[in-house]
């Protein structure tokens, strides 16, 4: 447990709305197992964390949130993508990939060399 | 935009908290649940499911806390928090709540109606397009001729600046007359204005309704232009915005012309303290002033020039570019025949003369002077009003913090800081404050409604409101938050200042305030003590002046039962002897009314600052050049100075024997007759005016009168020649005087009725008796007199209120001493007086505070008094006595109460 690591604000944003992209709507327990799964169990996801997130992107309109029933009869929250979050994941996973990119160039080992 | 749209969510978040909370728990349970639920089904049993689920999701209670803060604006939240609890206290202390609001409603509310009025009389810019680009423009020096009104140009004058000057993209004139209007059978007399072509071009204010003057359509042609244009206001009032009236016919002066437009709502003119209702090209002056034509006359100046600078000019610049073409055009005036025989050094100051500008983006008015002193005058004197208001509202809150110290002290005890107290006070204060200020603003539109009723100016009334707008509310929000620092920022340090261990252990000593508490409170009486002292010095002036102008003996006898009025029939279009023929028989009809016992007329109407001067030659008086030879003047007819009242000294009254087409008798005051006479007798002597080149005295002095006042009581008795109304040939506007025997009510409407006879259309305006005429020439000094005494009178109560306060506060702080010292003797009378010399030496600290200060004030007063000097030493006595009384009544209460303590209770106290 302890080698795991806490999700930093601002990637797991990307991480919600990217979940919410391949699993349709889904509640916050959901989208937590989810983001752990992926990760490989390498993360671990915060109530402290997930829900405002979640606010925050409801706020900022990329996500949209309803009331509804689980799998197992419970009722729960349901978040799914909105047409701005998709647009907004296109550009943050963009933007990601030219930082991992950039940073990557620097710490891979120089081919030209 | 999704930064926006999640502010807003934000900040609605700060509303409907509960609801959401229970959402959030809702949804957490939930998302617990299928936690536990999926660690069952992992075969885990249900208390270790439980377990895992609780630790690897966090912390419940802090992420509750995480969510709130990106629910809602923490910082909003917490001062939304402070504003609940500060309405909260101060629901719980209703009294002091209810007198802190009034103490600032009274002093913002006064403060805001002041400022109103000189927000709009001085400093509002005209709306009108760049009002900053606007330059009034005129010259010194003589002009060797006429002058009306204050800096005035001659019309030739105008036109060549307009022609020949670069510094301007457009100058343009006006001059300001009364006009005869009739529409229909109804006649009345406006307010008019005779303007350029291009006054509305060079404004930028264009036509509400159909079109404003411009200089192709209305400056052309010599009294070819019978346009009008209305002014909004009068359009409204007159013609119930009836957009039909494009294009009507009136009657103006009796000349048929045609309204062609409406000026924008909102714009009055080039003075704010006259509206004219409606514009007439200048052109048509001779038709609009009859008997004066002046368009072509250089040696009269009458016009005012106003100019719009160019893009790139300064006013120093345009200045610069403007003085050469002023001399040359001078050059070019003295080879005129007019000016041939007029001395050398008096043509040297002539051709010596400037050009003289001045910024006019708020316009210019004559009146504004006088008002502007008086204004920032009362200004002032409101400021320290509502000083002293805060002053009170500050010794309210200490005296309160005194009462608070166990609350702050537990407060500061379980950790909350100094700075969070400090800013939880301040927010009570802007509560006080915007609740005050708020009430305030309401008081402030009664209050101006009241103040209207002091200007003398009919047309003032039209152009100013009492309906606030937003720079006065910005005005009256500045005040509120102003004083809430002012009143609360000391009281708030104060009152954090608690010794902590003391107070928690119940100290009763220091509940009642600590020393310091009592210090502050003192020195903020001594203050307010001074601070009345300077208004009461300062209204005791004011109010002298008034009475001093009240009393000065105009010459009139009973005025009380003089009734003045006046016709203007020269504007109904009569001819010169009709004219003559017509103010005889009004004189001769109103004679035989009952209760009428004389009546008689004048060119010129008295106490109504009106003056016509000229110089005179004198036989037998030579004068050397620069010698002051100024006479006013005045056309009377006879009767009038038994009418009046007043007494000739010698020779006789102005009679039939008096006719013709040029003066040859005339009457000369006391004044007149001794500045050039001495104490030879006047009668037979000749005397002549210097209208022309080579005057001639021909005319002979018949009479000689006591003196009586002329314009107004502030400029006096003037030297004075009167001449017979039926020798003049400019028998224009003309003021009657009829002597009544008894209540002046019933015969108001017998006067206009006999006038109507004559005349069924013809107005009759200014009708009052002599008595309201002088007052209303006092109404600057009236307001600032009932003002500032109002205001002291104010100040000196709130100064009571808190030195009652404080000294309340002393009695029970030293209860304990004075049981003490009645139980070991102590008389009545000496503990009375024990409390009371401390009052009186407050009293006596403030007033030596407040001397110096009236005397360094004071200089900035003398312009505005009369009769009684800034530095008077009376009225500083006498204002010193009535806050001494006021101190007295105020110190007594508690004195009275201390010396009736009882000693045994006393000693038990605490």
């Amino acid at each position: 447990m302890t080698d795991k690591m806490d999700v930093w604000q601002g990637t797991l944003a990307l991480m919600v709305l990217k979940t919410l992209e391949t699993m349709g709507p889904l509640h916050g327990y959901g989208i937590a197992r989810r983001i752990e799964q992926t990760s490989g169990n390498q993360l671990t996801v915060l109530y402290g964390t997930l829900y405002p997130t979640l606010l925050k992107l409801e706020q900022e309109g990329y996500v949209s949130a309803k009331w509804g029933i689980s799998d197992n009869n419970r009722r729960a929250k349901y978040y799914s993508l909105t047409r701005a979050g998709k647009k907004q994941l296109e550009s943050e996973a963009r933007r990601w990939e030219q930082k991992t990119a950039i940073i990557g160039r620097f710490l891979s080992p120089s081919e030209e060399a | 935009m999704s930064a926006i749209r999640a502010f807003l969510c934000r900040l609605s978040g700060l509303f409907d908290n509960q609801r959401k909370d229970h959402e959030l728990k809702e949804e957490i349970e939930s998302h617990l649940q299928m936690h536990i639920e999926d660690n069952v089904r992992s075969g885990m049993t249900p208390e270790q499911a439980r377990r895992d689920a609780l630790i690897r999701s966090g912390g419940l209670e802090l992420a509750k806390e995480a969510y709130r803060d990106r629910r809602s604006l923490p910082v909003l939240e917490t001062m939304m928090r402070d504003l609940r609890h500060a309405l909260r206290t101060l629901r719980r202390s209703p009294i002091f709540t209810v007198v802190a609001v009034l103490l600032l409603a009274l002093g913002i509310g006064a403060n805001t109606a002041i400022f109103t009025l000189l927000d709009q009389v001085l400093l509002r810019l005209l709306p009108v397009k760049n009002p900053e680009q606007l330059v009034m423009i005129w010259t010194t020096g003589p002009n060797l001729g006429g002058n009306i009104g204050s800096r005035a140009s001659s019309y030739p004058m105008y036109q060549d600046f307009q022609q020949r000057t670069q510094a301007f993209s457009h100058i343009f004139c006006r001059f300001y007359t009364p006009l005869s209007v009739s529409s229909g059978n109804e006649s009345e007399r406006v307010a008019g204005e005779l303007v350029s072509g291009n006054y509305f071009q060079a404004l930028g204010v264009g036509p509400a309704v159909g079109r404003v003057f411009s200089p192709e359509e209305d400056d052309r042609m010599y009294k070819g232009h019978p346009a009008v244009v209305l002014s909004h206001q009068y359009w409204v009032s007159r013609f119930g915005a009836d957009p039909g009236v494009i294009g009507k016919k009136i009657l103006v002066n009796s000349y048929p012309m045609v309204i062609v437009g409406v000026s924008a709502a909102g714009f009055s003119g080039m003075d704010p303290a006259r509206s004219p209702q409606i514009r007439v090209p200048i052109q048509m002056k001779p038709l609009m002033t009859p008997g004066s034509d002046q368009l072509g006359s250089r040696r009269n100046q009458w016009i005012q020039i106003f100019g719009r600078l160019k893009p790139g000019y300064t006013m120093a610049s345009a200045q610069a570019s403007l003085q050469p073409l002023l001399s040359e055009i001078l050059r070019a005036e003295v080879t005129e025949s007019s000016v041939q025989y007029v001395p050398k050094s008096v043509l040297d100051r002539f051709l010596a003369r400037k050009v003289r500008m001045e910024p006019a983006a708020n316009g210019y008015s004559d009146l504004r002077q006088s008002y502007s002193t008086a204004l920032v005058v009362l200004m002032s004197m409101v400021g320290l009003v509502l000083l002293i208001a805060c002053l009170n509202v500050a010794s309210l809150l200490i005296a309160r913090a005194a009462a608070r110290q166990k609350e702050i002290a537990v407060r500061l005890a379980i950790g909350a800081s100094r700075g969070q107290l400090i800013r939880q006070l301040l927010i009570e204060s802007a509560v006080l404050s915007v609740i005050g200020g708020a009430t305030g603003l309401f008081l402030s539109v009664a209050m101006i409604h009241g103040l209207f009723g002091f200007l003398p100016t009919k047309g003032m009334l039209l152009t100013l409101r009492a309906e606030p707008d937003w720079r006065i509310l910005a005005f009256n929000l500045g005040l509120v938050f102003l004083t809430a620092l002012l009143f609360g920022l000391a009281p708030a340090w104060q009152t954090v200042r608690v010794d902590l261990s003391s107070t928690l252990k119940g100290a009763e000593g220091a509940l009642a305030g600590g020393t310091g508490s009592a210090r502050l409170r003192k020195s903020l009486v001594t203050a307010q003590v001074a601070f009345s002292f300077l208004l009461l010095v300062g209204a005791g002036l004011f109010v002298k002046t008034l009475a001093n102008l009240k009393q000065t003996n105009p010459g009139f006898r009973d005025i009380d039962n003089l009734i003045t009025f006046q016709v203007d029939p020269a504007r109904s279009g009569y001819s010169l002897q009709r004219l003559k023929d017509f103010y005889k028989q009004v004189q001769e009809n109103i004679r035989s009314l009952p209760g009428v016992k004389s009546a008689g007329y004048a060119w010129i109407p008295v106490l109504s600052g009106r003056e016509a001067d000229w110089d005179v030659v004198v036989e037998g008086h030579p004068f050397k050049d620069g010698d002051d030879r100024q006479a006013f003047v005045n056309c009377l007819s006879s009767g009038y100075w038994q009418t009046m009242g007043l007494a000739l000294l010698d020779g006789r009254d102005f009679d039939g024997r008096d006719e013709g087409s040029r003066f040859h008798v005339a009457i000369v005051n006391r004044a007149f007759a001794e500045r050039f006479f001495g104490d030879k007798n006047p009668i037979a002597r000749r005397i002549g005016f210097d209208l022309g080149p080579g005057a001639i005295p021909d005319i002979e002095i018949v009479g000689v009168v006591e003196n009586s006042l002329n314009e107004g009581v502030r400029e006096g008795v003037r030297r004075q020649v009167f001449l017979p109304f039926a020798q003049s040939n400019f028998p224009y506007a003309s003021a009657f005087y009829v002597r009544t025997s008894a209540g002046s009510g019933p015969v108001y409407t017998a006067l206009r009725r006999k006038v109507q006879e004559l005349d069924p259309a013809l107005p009759v305006y200014e009708m009052k008796t002599l008595e309201n005429q002088l007052d209303e020439t006092l109404g600057t000094e009236r307001l600032t007199a009932t003002l500032s005494a109002a205001f002291g009178a104010l100040a000196t109560l709130l100064a009571a209120v808190g030195l009652y306060g404080v000294m309340a506060l002393v009695v029970v702080r030293r209860t304990r001493e004075i049981g003490l010292r009645m139980a070991l003797g102590a008389r009545q009378g000496a503990v009375l007086w024990m409390v009371l010399k401390e009052a009186l030496g407050l009293l006596g600290l403030g007033v030596a505070l407040g001397i110096p200060c009236a005397y360094l004030l004071s200089r900035y007063m003398s312009p505005q008094l009369f009769g009684v000097a800034p530095t008077d030493v009376w009225t500083a006595a006498v204002a010193a006595v009535i806050l001494a009384a006021a101190t007295a009544g105020a110190g007594v209460l508690p004195a009275r109460r201390a010396s009736t303590v009882d000693p045994i209770q006393a000693l038990r106290h605490e």
